[in-house]
């Protein structure tokens, strides 16, 4: 069966200006629309006019990025973080990446399910987003979701990244806080992901601590992490267990104490601004490139024989031809 | 399937789905059979777990921003319940997402459904192309009703 694709887009015709001041109300409606015009990036004259508007109220937020291993359990983790940062008067919104199918660009997505009894108990707005094909643990639209739910007004944003893998590192330009989510019994693993996604984390969680061999884990962590103290912040390594809240109290304190430590030393805003900054040009030039790379697409799947000759001199014939019409193009 | 083909991430947002038993009825393998077929005709699908109240199953398609609402009952409580999705939705002023229904629907009570706006209606045996088909369209209307904010 071969799914027919349709272009669905979104209208200009829109009232834009209703549109931000919805946002900046806080109106869910608002804020949900805003955020699947941004993710569908078809009209970019009205994502660039919502970007530019909600910039100002941007950038006082704590983002919180939780990631690790798919199955560890931070999704139900996230559901349990909603319920305690709300009793504690957070204004708190939620981020799920999920991943989609590399042969359709579908995808099924399953964060919600983990944390919904929570979503509704504590009335946290929550948002599923497929990565779309991109690699790297967020999608593109992250980014911009995560502006549009700063400007609605929320001081602590928690970003699930999908089930990461040791070089899923893209979280690393978004958050101000790292939570990695491990659990027991990924026992030699533990020693091979290491150097990625071990560097990263500002904390360290061992969740299903009731599991065994989870105190086990948790001493592994320590003992790489006091290997290489760092001169600031030492990432402290919690135990957790979502179902019965065991350690989500220390969870917390590492949180907000991370957080004043990022006020105090850390120069993460900036770098941010940085990357969006050189993401936001990447994105328009992937964009003229995009079309290009279609037609190039196309002109392969007719060729004969292509496994008979040597793919660099293809290459080179095409860009020899390609890159002159791209170059008028981008002007 | 064609690899490659199908990336279209610049120009296309998929439809978007989401699947609901709101109502007491624990029957979800045909969730998840037709969870998988959305996915693999390209769309984004959200399964709202068992036992979602109808309040929750609108708060989630609000906040999602879906296309569609698949809603589907076994337990033959589709004209109260399936009415109370489209009433709180009504109540809320959400006219641009779609609500179709499935399940065991006897065939006098489709026209009511209909009447609601509840489209589709299918039951079991059903192929899956004519499902997604339904969906396909029903996602478009509501995409071109997204438009007028204003």
């Amino acid at each position: 069966m071969k799914p027919e694709r349709r272009n669905l887009e979104y209208s200009e015709k829109m009232n834009k200006e209703e549109l931000v001041e919805g946002i900046l109300r806080g109106d869910r409606r608002a804020v949900s629309r805003a955020i699947s015009i941004l993710e569908a990036s078809i009209n970019a004259e009205l994502s660039r006019f919502i970007l530019n508007s909600i910039y100002p109220h941007t950038g006082k937020s704590q983002i919180i990025g939780i990631t690790g291993p798919p199955g560890v359990g931070k999704s139900t983790m996230i559901g349990k973080l909603c319920e305690l940062l709300v009793e504690q008067g957070s204004n708190l919104a939620v981020l799920a990446v999920d991943a989609s199918s590399p042969f359709t660009n579908g995808s099924i997505l399953g964060n919600r399910i983990r944390m919904q009894s929570d979503l509704t108990k504590s009335g946290v707005y929550m948002r599923s987003l497929s990565t779309h094909g991109v690699s790297g643990g967020l999608s593109r639209a992250v980014w911009e979701a995560t502006s549009v739910l700063e400007a609605a007004g929320h001081d602590t944003i928690l970003v699930e990244t999908v089930g990461a893998g040791q070089a899923d590192l893209d979280i690393l330009e978004l958050a101000d806080t790292i939570a990695v989510v491990l659990a027991p019994g990924l026992g030699d693993e533990l020693q091979a992901i290491k150097a990625g996604i071990m560097e990263i984390g500002n904390i360290f969680i061992v969740n299903k601590k009731d599991r065994e061999g989870a105190y086990l884990s948790m001493k592994e962590i320590e003992d790489i992490l006091s290997i290489n103290p760092g001169k600031g912040w030492n990432p402290p390594v919690v135990g957790t267990n979502s179902l019965t809240g065991e350690g989500f109290d220390e969870l917390i304190r590492y949180i907000s104490e991370h957080n004043r430590y990022e006020k105090d030393n850390g120069g993460k805003k900036r770098r941010r601004v940085y990357n969006t900054i050189l993401m936001a040009v990447k994105m328009r030039l992937d964009s003229m490139v995009a079309e290009e790379l279609e037609v190039v697409r196309e002109r392969l799947s007719a060729e004969e024989q292509l496994h008979s000759r040597n793919p660099y001199e293809i290459a080179d014939e095409y860009l020899k031809e390609d890159v002159k019409r791209l170059i008028s193009f981008a002007k | 399937m064609e690899p490659g083909k199908n990336q279209r991430l610049f120009k296309d947002k998929p439809i978007k789905v989401l699947l609901a038993k709101p109502g007491i009825d624990g029957h979800d393998r045909g969730m998840f059979v037709l969870a998988k077929a959305f996915r693999d005709a390209g769309m984004d699908v959200i399964y709202a777990g068992l036992l979602p109240t109808p309040e929750e199953v609108v708060d989630t398609a609000v906040n999602e921003d879906v296309d569609v609402i698949a809603l589907s009952l076994l337990n033959g409580a589709h004209l109260t319940v399936f009415k109370k999705v489209v009433d709180l939705m009504t109540k809320r002023g959400i006219d641009d997402i779609a609500v179709v229904g499935g399940g065991t629907i006897p065939d006098e009570d489709k026209p009511k459904l209909e009447k609601m706006g509840i489209s589709g209606n299918y039951g079991p045996g059903t192929p899956l192309s004519v499902i997604i088909e339904h969906i396909t369209e029903r996602a478009i209307e509501a995409r071109k009703k997204k438009l007028g904010i204003q």
